[in-house]
């Protein structure tokens, strides 16, 4: 579990809860994620997820075809456009539509899977009949 | 001859008696249950499902599906189904014949609310997820494949029963690695087979009334029905091949096919020819016993089907050559089994009879023989499917066993191509 970055902790589940806040901070969300920079680069927010871990990378092997594909595409377009010093073109910017959290629905179901196993193996059992 | 014919009536009574309460077949939340409980210390439920391979829309979706059980349902994870029957100190397994399903929980007595939800849930609420398609359910269809492969016999039959049926009966129980097999397809394919008026629950060392309850409140009302699967009726085509295979002993299969309800006369024909002695290091008493080169083996095999039988025997040995001589006894033999007569024929219908009831002492026999025929809702009895030996009589079996040899041959080689025996060698 990190602290830190896409896979911590996050205040989102409880902002999206409140209606008013979160009409007042979804402009700003959007703002920031627009001057990251990441889309002009043509990345998604998920390629940004440190995949350096082992559930992270079984997550990885779960995509489909397409999506493993694509994503590879990115990186390559990305790391093209960071030599050259420059922005991919502008039509070619991930649009806010575009930019789904495709990885980690399964970066979580790994996660849960490995806490089950952990409950498994640690798990005290008592015989009630 | 009288002390005899008392002592068969005496052991068929026998049986009826025992197993009378498993020739009821009730209908519980829509299925057909059978359960008998003769005080086993364990308990095994097996859920029946008519979703074989032969059924299959594509080839190796049925045996997808079979490895897709105890796989993660609504209720739990398939890490969550296997620690937990651990902890009950439960067997869960799953096998494929080429028309039915079986998914069988064996468990200590008591623990039977758990294991039969386990089982009601793969039928019910497995999630079919692409990921555990390619991490677990795929490499292990791929090691069984393989196994099954690195096996002559099994391959002979595999071979011998596309050959003879073609499609229907005919497609493997194996997935192929060719064939491209989705989670979509798989899920198309359980939705199609698991419902109602397609499964059958068979349970032993339990009694109906708990099986019954238990699946009510597991299966409950939301457990739709399903048509049977559609299936053209067999047809016997028959055919020679030849498989090249360069490990374990050079096998032949001959074989004939027949179509329609199986047969007991068949039965007869497979103990008749079957070498296998009744008293170890001995010699048995079939024709093909005594000519047997040393290190070349025979046996007999009968496959029975809904609507079709594939009867023949399996010859096998460490070179060509004593497969050869051992396939022309076997085929000699064969020959002349229809003009069976007397004392000879007694002993190969005792000998049968023997076999038939003898298999129903272990739960794999008996689910074998009287899973379909609770499936399709007639009355299963030990004892009826025993005493049908009795009725065979001369006239009917070299009836049976000279149609049977009218045939085309189903003829399969799997070794050594170059030097195993062609059909028209051995006799045919």
């Amino acid at each position: 579990m990190t602290i830190f970055g896409p896979l911590g902790l996050s205040l989102a589940p409880a902002i999206r809860k409140n209606r008013s806040v979160y009409a007042w901070v979804k402009p700003v969300a959007d703002w920031y994620a627009n001057v990251s920079g990441y889309r002009k680069v043509g990345l998604k927010y998920d390629d940004l997820l440190v995949e350096e871990r082992p559930d992270v990378q079984r997550a990885l092997g779960r995509l489909t075809e397409r999506e493993a594909y694509d994503r590879q595409f990115r990186f390559r377009r990305a790391s093209q456009a960071s030599v050259l010093h420059d922005d991919i073109p502008k039509e070619e910017w991930i649009k806010p539509e575009e930019d789904v959290r495709y990885l980690k629905p399964h970066v979580q179901s790994v996660v849960a899977e490995d806490q089950e196993r952990w409950k498994w193996d640690n798990i005290e059992v008592k015989r009630t009949r | 001859m009288l002390a005899a014919r008392a002592s068969a009536a005496r052991s068929a009574s026998r049986i009826a008696r025992s197993a009378r309460r498993f020739a009821t077949v009730v209908d519980s939340a829509g299925v057909k249950v059978a359960a008998a409980d003769n005080g086993e210390p364990t308990t095994a439920v097996t859920f029946l499902v008519k979703a074989g391979s032969r059924y299959e829309p594509k080839p190796g979706v049925a045996h997808a599906l079979k490895n897709y059980a105890f796989k993660s349902t609504d209720k739990r994870s398939a890490l969550g189904t296997v620690r937990e029957a651990e902890l009950y100190g439960g067997v869960l397994s799953s096998s494929l014949s080429r028309e039915h399903l079986a998914v069988t929980a064996e468990f200590l007595r008591g623990d039977e609310a758990f294991f039969v939800d386990v089982l009601s849930s793969f039928l019910t609420s497995t999630k079919f997820t692409r990921y555990e398609l390619n991490e677990l359910v795929g490499p292990t269809c791929e090691a069984e494949s393989t196994a099954a492969a690195s096996d002559p016999a099994t391959r002979a039959l595999e071979a011998a029963h596309a050959l003879a049926f073609r499609s229907g009966l005919g497609n493997s129980i194996f997935a192929a690695s060719g064939h491209h097999v989705s989670s979509e397809d798989v899920k198309a394919y359980a939705q199609s087979v698991f419902g109602q008026g397609n499964v059958a629950v068979v349970g032993t060392g339990i009694d109906a009334t708990t099986l019954e309850k238990l699946l009510e409140k597991s299966l409950g009302s939301s457990f739709a029905s399903a048509s049977a699967p559609a299936s053209a009726a067999s047809t016997y085509f028959g055919g020679e091949t030849r498989v090249d295979s360069h490990d374990g002993p050079q096998t032949v299969f001959i074989g004939f096919g027949t179509t329609g309800a199986p047969s007991t006369e068949l039965a007869v024909l497979a103990a008749h020819l079957d070498p296998t002695p009744s008293v170890k290091w001995s010699q048995g008493t079939s024709p093909i016993a005594a000519k047997l080169p040393v290190g070349a083996s025979v046996r007999s095999v009968l496959l029975s089907y809904s609507d079709a039988s594939l009867f023949g025997l399996l010859v096998q040995g460490e070179t060509s050559a004593d497969v050869k001589v051992a396939g022309q006894a076997a085929v000699q033999a064969l020959k002349a089994a229809g003009s069976l007569s007397g004392d000879d024929l007694k002993k190969a219908i005792a000998k049968a009879k023997f076999t038939a009831a003898s298999s129903f002492d272990v739960r794999e026999g008996l689910l074998a023989a009287l899973g379909p025929k609770i499936l399709s809702g007639t009355s299963a009895s030990v004892a009826e499917a025993v005493s049908s030996f009795e009725k065979v009589d001369a006239s009917a079996y070299s009836k049976a066993a000279a149609s049977l040899l009218k045939t085309k041959p189903t003829y399969v080689a799997v070794g050594d191509v170059a030097s195993l025996p062609y059909v028209d060698e051995l006799g045919l």
